[in-house]
């Protein structure tokens, strides 16, 4: 097959995983600016976690309830119990996430080894993403998602903005900083959730942190940050998928290693504008 | 204008200060002066209205009975910004309360960034990014977006913390100048006596269990300072400047 054929088949026999990750690359790379900014990086590879222990638990008979509802209700309590840890200074942020990382993980490898070893497998393979399955039903819930987080951001940019930069002064202003900082994340979780069980804790994490890092490399104009984030966001898992098909590699690592390909291209290409200055 | 009446702060369970009482009138220069850890930033907190007291009341009256508006300077080493806003981006945010939800900010508002900026001398650094620049450069522009929230109270944290001496001077140069220019009420928050000392006509010492406050000729003293820090201080005036000196000097004949 050559190129074109491999594009038209992917189109053809797998539409919503070419749209649906590239909305996941596109919803994450945005949010992942103001986590970047934010210094909780690590906040991502978290509620990929906790997503996928609210996955695992609703293999428990005692938590008989749709995959994507035990996934969503499970992130948003936890991003309510830790938001506020976040803002405090009592624990350190690095020390809430940890645990609460630690905390996931163990309970999600508990909760596999009571679960019949189908189930088991089967939550194992939405931890390494199912990118080409994709439903129709979680295709349009990540959708909802991307455009209440892309409304929420854009019609209150002024505020995230001011938030993230400098809470402190912020408050003084007379914004209820911990209120904005709340809805942040309960967005973020929200997005997570969907998108962690459409394509996979490891596309989400990366997509969180390596376009938005790429774009800072590569502009200092806050606008175009935005831009070129999401700008890799919709384009590298459209690359991603063809070269997985081509080179016969699961999709998501397939997907994450053209971001981070382009993530070190626009590092050694800072380097070099460096060493001209 | 802003009334203190009896009043007990902390956190939690943890009283920092008690009893506090103080008046402050528009136009004041105010200097909150003590060590580290004294609470400080604590009384700061509560004139902003961002910690409530849990005892007494705080009154705050701005002109016609309207409510204060504070124009607040962080310290600028507790802003660490990883996306590169530029200078004019950061005194933008001082307009985003008048702006409003769901609103973007107009031609006014760029005039009044612009504006803010050259009142305290960095007109030129609107388009360079604020993490870029000096210590300085930071606080001035800082400055620059308290005053363009169009404070009645301009409040300072630790202004000139970690400058060296000419950025220090230059400054405290440029707070007396917003001070007696442009009628802005300052209060100022230091651990440097000799900033407050010479800038400030009312100031207050803070440590825990002790709070005076009163002009600087009457309240910085010796006797109050010694108390305060716990080591011999001696207060002397050099022309028209007021010394701080700490410790005994030890005499040679």
């Amino acid at each position: 097959m050559n190129g074109t054929e491999i594009v038209g088949t992917l189109f053809r026999e797998f539409p919503l995983a070419v749209y649906g990750s590239m909305l996941v690359g596109v919803s994450c790379a945005f949010l992942g600016v103001y986590i970047v900014a934010k210094r909780v990086v690590f906040l991502g590879a978290v509620l990929t976690q906790v997503s996928v222990l609210g996955l695992a638990l609703t293999f428990l008979p005692v938590f008989a309830v749709p995959h994507t509802i035990g996934a969503l209700a499970v992130t948003l309590v936890t991003v309510v119990i830790i938001s506020r840890m976040l803002t405090g200074k009592k624990t350190p942020r690095d020390s809430v996430l940890g645990v609460v990382f630690i905390t996931s993980v163990t309970a999600r490898i508990l909760i596999m080894q009571k679960t019949p070893k189908v189930e088991a497998a089967e939550i194992e393979n939405l931890l390494r993403g199912d990118i080409l399955f994709v439903t129709p039903e979680l295709f349009q819930l990540m959708t909802g998602a991307f455009v209440i987080a892309m409304a929420v951001h854009l019609l209150f940019y002024k505020e995230f903005t001011f938030i993230t930069f400098d809470p402190e002064t912020a408050a003084t202003q007379g914004y209820k900083a911990r209120a904005w900082e709340m809805v942040f994340y309960l967005i973020a979780g929200m997005v997570i959730s969907f998108a962690t069980h459409m394509v996979g804790d490891l596309f989400v994490f990366g997509f969180l942190v390596v376009p938005p890092v790429t774009a800072m490399l590569l502009t200092r104009n806050v606008k175009l940050i935005f831009a070129v984030s999401v700008l890799i966001g919709l384009l590298a898992p459209a690359l991603g998928l063809f070269l997985a098909f081509v080179f016969d590699v699961p999709a998501s690592p397939a997907i994450v290693g053209v971001a981070s390909l382009v993530l070190g291209s626009a590092w050694l290409w800072s380097l070099a504008g460096r060493a001209e200055r | 204008m802003i009334l203190f009446d009896r009043v007990t702060l902390g956190y939690g369970r943890k009283v920092i200060l008690r009893d506090v009482s103080f008046s402050m009138q528009s136009g004041e220069y105010f200097g909150l002066v003590g060590p580290n850890g004294a609470g400080k930033t604590t009384i700061l907190r509560a004139i902003l209205g961002t910690l409530k007291p849990q005892a007494g009341t705080v009154t705050m009256r701005g002109p016609e009975g309207r409510p204060l508006r504070f124009g607040y300077v962080p310290q600028r080493d507790s802003i660490d910004s990883v996306i590169p806003y530029a200078a004019r981006d950061v005194v933008m945010m001082g307009r985003y309360r008048d702006i409003g939800l769901l609103r973007l900010p107009g031609n006014a508002d760029q005039l009044a960034v612009m504006h803010s900026l050259r009142q305290v001398g960095v007109e030129d650094l609107a388009g360079s990014v604020f993490r870029d620049l000096s210590g300085g450069q930071k606080q001035r522009v800082l400055i620059a977006r308290a005053l363009a929230s169009n404070p009645d109270v301009l409040v300072l944290d630790e202004p000139t913390n970690g400058m060296d001496l000419a950025s220090r001077v230059a400054m405290l140069d440029l707070i007396d100048t917003l001070h007696s220019r442009d009628h802005l009420t300052v209060i100022m928050v230091s651990h440097l006596l000799d900033d407050v000392a010479n800038h400030a006509r009312l100031i207050a010492l803070v440590e825990s269990g002790f709070f005076q406050v009163g002009p600087v000729g009457e309240v910085l003293t010796g006797e109050n300072l010694s108390a305060l820090y716990r080591t011999p201080v001696q207060v002397n005036q050099v022309g028209a400047r007021t010394v701080v000196t700490v410790g005994v000097r030890n005499e040679r004949h």
